[in-house]
């Protein structure tokens, strides 16, 4: 895993922004830029120079899965890697976040072991 | 806090018992049209009854929350110097609490981040701490008082290094643990939804009650169910679930996992 990686958080409440660039500080990855929503953060990674997507499920504007389907279907963007970090804890959505395509699903409240190892899982499996 | 619903069925009653012994009355001697006009007024009387009920309740409604939103306003006196506004609605003073717990949680992680740096201090101060020990090592050797200082000292900064990893690794949980704020913060959006959503359609409520007064004995009793609202998309942005047990959601990241490696993952 690169530690130089550009990473991209998007979630609407900062303080989980926060929370989230914090744990990736202690896993030695330092570059992250935030989003507050689906809209917002979309720009930003078609600006390109984003490797690394982190983004929540329930936000206004875009929503997280939105921003998934968004990016899976853009050719430049679609082999990023995409953690979903997020509350929304239905069977039927977890589903959905796996067939449009997201690496990992992490439910809140998650400890900072559960994001490592997520994130660890993501990297090992890109090779 | 609704008030006033028995009295009005109540009047409904009597009044009821009195046109039905009218009516036997009038039966009995023949009267018809007569009959058939106290049929009428019952009829009539039925229908002003239940809207005035229905506006009675509606209005009830409306206060209580009313009341709700100004007790709140009043017991939520802000303590940074801002006016507690009195015409602040409930969806205002529930943003509040989630702007309060933000500023709160934010506060807790600079706290956090600081003693995160005191912690890394601890760090480099140990490395120095090796060098002088390096030199006690040294010189160890040519006193024999200082025997065995060095192995003890080791001992000693060792515990304090393992010390020093398990405070950096409580200070990341308290970090982690903020995340309180967001879970409590989607559940509150939530709560502003639907108060706001209950106060448009009582308003509507209201304003249809008072039509129906206006226009007494005319039925306007449209289909009002918005019929989007019921089609609910399964995997729509819920936010936090609260009733773990359901089986459609998952209590716990295990499942989140096992879920996920059933689908290939």
């Amino acid at each position: 895993m690169n530690k130089d990686m550009k990473i991209l958080v998007v979630d609407d409440f900062s303080t989980m922004r926060r929370i989230i660039k914090n744990l990736l500080r202690d896993l030695g990855m330092t570059n992250v830029q935030e989003a507050d929503d689906g809209q917002t953060a979309l720009p930003i990674l078609k600006q390109g120079g984003i490797d690394f997507l982190v983004t929540d499920w329930n936000m206004p504007g875009m929503t997280g899965i939105e921003l998934l389907k968004e990016v899976r279907s853009d050719p430049k963007l679609a082999p990023m890697p995409v953690l979903m970090v997020t509350a929304e804890a239905k069977k039927e959505q977890i589903i959905a976040a796996a067939q449009a395509g997201v690496n990992g699903y992490v439910v809140k409240p998650f400890t900072a072991a559960v994001l490592k190892e997520k994130i660890d899982k993501i990297f090992e499996r890109l090779g | 806090m609704i008030s006033g619903t028995g009295k009005g069925m109540g009047h409904f009653e009597v009044e009821l018992q009195l046109k039905a012994q009218e009516l036997v009355s009038v039966l009995n001697e023949g009267k018809l049209s007569d009959a058939m006009e106290i049929i009428q007024e019952l009829h009539e009387f039925r229908h002003q009854t239940f809207f005035s009920e229905v506006g009675h309740l509606t209005r009830g409604l409306h206060e209580a929350i009313k009341s709700f939103s100004t007790e709140l306003g009043s017991s939520l006196e802000i303590d940074d110097g801002s006016p507690a506004q009195e015409d602040a609605d409930a969806a205002d003073r529930l943003n509040y609490v989630i702007e309060m717990t933000e500023k709160n949680a934010h506060d807790t992680m600079d706290r956090v981040d600081k003693a995160l740096s005191l912690v890394d201090k601890l760090d480099s101060q140990s490395e120095r701490f090796k060098d002088l020990l390096s030199l006690v090592g040294q010189l160890e050797k040519e006193h024999d008082s200082l025997n065995g200082v060095y192995d003890r000292t080791c001992a000693v900064k060792e515990e304090s290094e393992q010390t020093i990893g398990i405070l950096r690794e409580e200070l990341t949980d308290i970090v982690v643990s903020q995340s309180y704020q967001d879970i409590t913060g989607q559940l509150i959006r939530r709560v502003i939804n639907l108060v706001t959503n209950v106060e448009t359609h009582l308003v509507g409520l209201m304003e249809m009650a008072a039509q129906v007064e206006r226009l007494s004995g005319v039925e306007i009793l449209s289909d009002t169910d918005d019929q989007q609202t019921n089609k609910k998309n399964p995997i729509q942005a819920e936010g936090p679930q609260i009733n773990k047990e359901s089986a459609d959601v998952v209590s716990n990241q295990d499942e989140v996992d096992d879920l996920l490696s059933s689908l290939g993952f």
